[in-house]
């Protein structure tokens, strides 16, 4: 197998990973520290540290040293320039003085400051660049089961066999890339128990989730799993992991200890170097010394003899003066002579890889004898098993030091003196520690150093480490790439039943409560949206337009109590709306506030047919079932949204073109204003509702989704020889507020009540009882704070939504729409203005980019005030 | 959250699955005074602790169901159809 290092062709061999396969290619340094650039080489080789991240076909921060090698796959080195043998950067270290533990709160003291250093410490520091690009796929799945385990070491195979015995449903999540757990990395690899894999991986209600990092445990029982190269054509999937128990099997990981250039590459863990010698078939290092006391360093000694290294010394962890050495060790120091070697292998404290417990509830607290927070007060479903669990732990904590070189948290370099100095600064409790210097807080999660800089804490402040207390792990931990929280992007856009005619038509698109609508047409004689725009503004006051209105909300409400509910939720009367009528329906909530608004018609003694707004419908719709809740009424509500198609036909001529198709008399005797009838337009079945939104002659055309683009064809085609144009949410926007028509949610906020917006009009107080009944009738009884007006622009300018409204150099309102209006020859729009401005003829004054233009107040419609078109 | 809320028509689901409907009210007389009505609509007991809810099942029967929850644990103590018309 190959693959590519900084564009260079590297052989692999099947098993390895990225970092295996480098280290076997003579590579010693894999990373830059984040502040000093410092050369940084293989420490845990199980996926723990951080210092073998790299950039991996275009994802930042991969672990290389447990990802496996794919072939061709591309790898490159990060935060290193040139490159990772030379990174000019690493001169920072010289300056260490300059760059204290907290030195930018120090240093830049003023905003202006740090925004001109912002940039350049975020190039120097820090970590891997996020490509725009997205380079990789990524999946969801959701799994419900009886018990998860997470660790496939050997406590997590023996839990798993005796449950799934008991014939549970099985999740077995580990993190690495075969079961075994630290067997497979045993002096003999004998110690992995084949049988009882095998076992598992027969059984049919054990699912084994191989390469899945566990990243957090969060309320019920949910567990995060993060699955590395699911199948061929995802990267990762998240798997939301929902189990009635959780077995936390995750076993323990060995961290570094505490002396100075401790960070040199060639400095490793025994549970790296067993993983680079039994995993891999890796010699690490010629010459070694061994660090660490008893049984445990005579037994890393003697696996690497067996391998061929030479072991220079067995040192006991408190005898360490220094490593040398510069880009590589070089030898060590220590009160008993120094030994040249170029490798130096840490026996470390293990710590108990608990921190899923802390997260769903349980605590974890110090034990003296074992040298670790060990878990306890475990919430109910949970359980610890195995090396997790602390009973088996023999640490001996290490001793400290308070050296600037001796490096604590490996993922932002922070050493013990900048402990030691925080301390002094009055940052003496581990939480606050933590937060000032970022110890703990980097990539690793403080795997590497949360023990450390506890351990330095406790002393410096002459506390017990059992005072001293814990950072809490927080979840994701180990880390998630945004791609896979982010998931596939499945984005479900709802198209009308005439989407393709608009395509064909050359519609641009808005998108619109997840609907996509025209915005407008895009036409050979108009070169811009607002000449377009205008152009089929024309055509609906001088002949005859069309818009699809499909995205209304439709509602089919039927049943005897069907007009004691609509009289109920909105403030109109519809138990007295004649059937074949059609009414203005406004909804408000307890509170007397604007909730939405559209139209009923009464089809028949029990049925009415209600339209909303377009974005409000489900909001509504669940408004009706909330008020029936527990009432015993007979009454059905049905959302019959997508099943109609619903069209406007407006203007002058659209009798005309309506006429040649319908098969009823559409005279205003036969077929007044506010009028509905059921009727057929081309054999189709249709409803059609004779409103006047845009304020001409016209009818709104519901029909069945499956025939609505016929008829929509078939107005057209019969509306050409009056010059039809199909017109956008534009157009009818302008042609609604040269009406004043108010829309609900532009020109009506969270406060306002209808006698504020001029909606008066349709509450009706006398009514027994109805939704904002009593906080109505108390807004009626006294002056509204503001009110929603009209103005007109007096000079030429369009005033933004939001703009201030100005009398007499005090704010008194604000503009809530405005357009340029062709029959005004100039800008209109609707304002909220205090009440005692909201007189027809008042001087405001309107900012208009910037500048105060002057604007007259007016409370009637810009266009045909009194209504007659409409009616014709 | 992410805790899981039994509908008593579908059965345990995600809470994501639910709209929130708030803290379930006792809407005052239709006489009652200003006060009362503003003090329904606005103010809300706001409980640290075990309290009863609106909850929409809008991803499942689409039905409103009332739940007990405990606001501290996101513990769901029962959740049933309403009976009643407060609200």
């Amino acid at each position: 197998m190959k693959f590519f290092f900084q564009r260079k062709p590297v052989e692999a061999t099947p098993g390895d990973t990225i970092a295996s396969a480098l280290y076997r290619d003579g590579r010693r340094i894999f990373s830059r520290s984040f502040k000093y650039h410092r050369p940084r080489g293989l420490l845990c080789v199980s996926g723990n540290c951080p210092n073998c991240m790299m950039n991996v076909d275009g994802v930042p921060n991969v672990r290389t040293c447990v990802t496996p090698v794919r072939e061709g796959m591309s790898v490159k080195s990060q935060n290193a320039f040139p490159s990772l043998e030379t990174d000019f950067l690493s001169a920072t270290q010289c300056f260490d003085r300059l760059m204290p533990v907290g030195w930018y709160y120090k240093t830049f003291t003023h905003p202006a400051m740090w925004h001109a250093a912002e940039p350049i410490i975020r190039k120097a520091a820090g970590l891997g660049e996020i490509l725009p690009t997205r380079p990789a796929e990524y999946e969801h799945e959701w799994i419900h089961t009886d018990a998860a385990i997470i660790g496939g070491g050997w406590a997590g195979i023996h839990a798993a066999l005796t449950m799934a015995e008991h014939g549970d449903a099985i999740v077995l999540v580990d993190d690495q890339t075969a079961l075994g757990g630290q067997l497979r990395y045993g002096k003999s690899t004998d110690a992995v128990p084949a049988d009882a894999i095998a076992k598992l991986q027969g059984a049919a209600n054990v699912r084994i989730l191989q390469d899945s990092s566990c990243f957090g445990m969060y309320e019920g029982n949910l567990l995060g799993i993060l699955q590395r190269n699911p199948h061929s054509d995802a990267n990762e999937r998240l798997v939301h992991l929902r189990a009635k128990r959780v077995v936390v099997a995750t076993g323990t990981f060995e961290t570094p200890i505490l002396f100075p250039n401790n960070d040199l590459p060639g400095v490793m863990l025994s549970t790296g170097v067993r993983r680079l010698l039994h995993l891999h078939g890796i010699v690490p290092g010629r010459r070694a010394v061994v660090l660490g006391g008893g049984a445990v360093a005579e037994e890393i000694a003697s696996e690497l003899r067996a391998a061929g290294v030479e072991i220079a010394a067995v040192v006991e962890p408190r005898e360490v003066v220094s490593a040398r050495g510069s880009a590589q060790v070089k030898g060590i120091q220590t009160s008993n002579g120094n030994f040249t070697c170029d490798l130096i292998v840490i026996c470390g404290p293990h710590v108990p890889n608990a921190g899923l417990v802390a997260q769903a509830g349980g605590k974890l607290e110090w034990n003296n004898d074992r040298g670790a927070f060990l878990p306890a007060d475990l919430p109910p479903n949970v359980s610890v098993a195995g090396d997790a669990a602390g009973e088996m732990l023999p640490n001996a904590l290490p001793p400290l030091s308070t050296h600037k070189r001796a490096f604590v948290c490996l993922c932002s370099d922070v050493s013990c003196k900048d402990l030691c100095d925080g301390i002094a600064e009055g940052f003496d409790q581990i939480e606050t520690l933590k937060r000032y210097t970022t110890a703990t807080m980097g990539p690793c999660q403080g795997r590497m150093c949360q023990l450390s800089a506890i351990g330095i804490c406790a002393h410096d402040t002459g506390r017990t480490v059992a005072e001293t207390g814990v950072t809490t792990s927080r979840p994701p931990n180990p880390s998630v790439t945004l791609g896979a929280l982010a998931g596939p992007s499945h984005h479900p856009t709802r198209f009308t039943p005439m989407h393709s005619s608009h395509q064909r038509m050359g519609a641009v698109w808005m998108d619109m409560g997840g609907w996509k609508r025209s915005r407008y047409y895009k036409r050979h004689e108009a070169a811009t949206e607002s000449e377009s725009v205008l152009l089929e503004h024309k055509s609906v006051r001088e002949t005859v337009g069309i818009i699809d209105v499909s995205t209304l909300g439709k509602l089919d409400v039927r049943g005897r109590d069907a007009s004691r509910l609509l009289d109920l939720v909105y403030t109109h009367r519809f138990s007295e709306l004649r059937v074949n009528q059609v009414r203005y329906a406004l909804m408000c909530d307890s509170g007397g506030i604007i909730l939405d608004d559209g139209t009923i018609s009464r089809l028949a003694e029990d049925r009415y047919f209600v339209t909303t707004t377009s974005g409000n419908l489900d909001f509504v719709h669940q408004w009706l079932q909330w008020q029936l809740v527990g009432k015993q009424w007979d009454v059905h509500i049905c959302n019959v949204t997508a099943g109609y198609g619903a069209m406007n036909l407006a203007g002058p001529k659209s009798r005309d073109v309506l006429a040649q198709l319908a098969d009823c008399d559409l005279s205003s005797t036969a077929f007044p204003y506010m009028a509905c009838r059921e009727a057929k337009i081309s054999e189709c079945h249709a409803l059609l509702l004779r409103i006047g939104f845009v304020g001409e002659t016209g009818w709104e055309i519901h029909c069945p989704a499956e025939s609505a683009e016929g008829v929509w064809q078939r107005l057209l085609d019969a509306g050409k020889k009056f010059g039809i144009e199909a017109f956008g949410v534009e157009a009818q926007r302008l042609l609604r507020l040269e009406k004043r028509h108010v829309i609900v949610g532009v020109d009506t906020d969270a406060l306002t009540n209808p006698y504020e917006a001029g909606l008066g009009w349709a509450v009706k107080l006398d009514k027994e009882d109805f939704v904002g009944k009593s906080l109505l009738a108390h807004a009626a009884k006294n002056q509204t704070r503001e009110k929603l007006v009209g103005f007109i622009l007096k000079e030429a300018g369009l005033p933004k939504d939001g703009a201030a409204i100005v009398m007499n150099g005090q704010p008194v309102g604000r503009v809530t729409s405005s357009r340029f209006s062709p029959i005004q020859n100039g800008a209109i729009g609707l304002a909220f203005v205090r009440a005692s401005e909201a007189r027809e003829g008042t001087s405001i004054q309107v900012r208009v980019d910037g500048k105060l233009t002057p604007a007259t107040v007016t409370m009637r419609p810009f266009y045909d005030p009194e209504g007659l078109r409409l009616r014709q | 959250m992410s805790f899981l809320l039994p509908c008593p028509h579908c059965g345990p689901r995600s809470v994501y699955e639910f709209r929130f409907g708030g803290e379930v009210t006792q809407q005052p007389p239709i006489d009652a005074p200003e006060t009362a009505w503003i003090d329904y609509r606005f103010n809300r007991a706001n409980i640290a602790g075990v309290q009863k809810e609106w909850w929409f099942h809008r991803s499942g029967c689409g039905q409103w169901i009332q739940a007990v929850r405990n606001t501290i644990s996101n513990e769901v103590l029962e959740s049933f159809l309403p009976e009643e018309t407060g609200r």
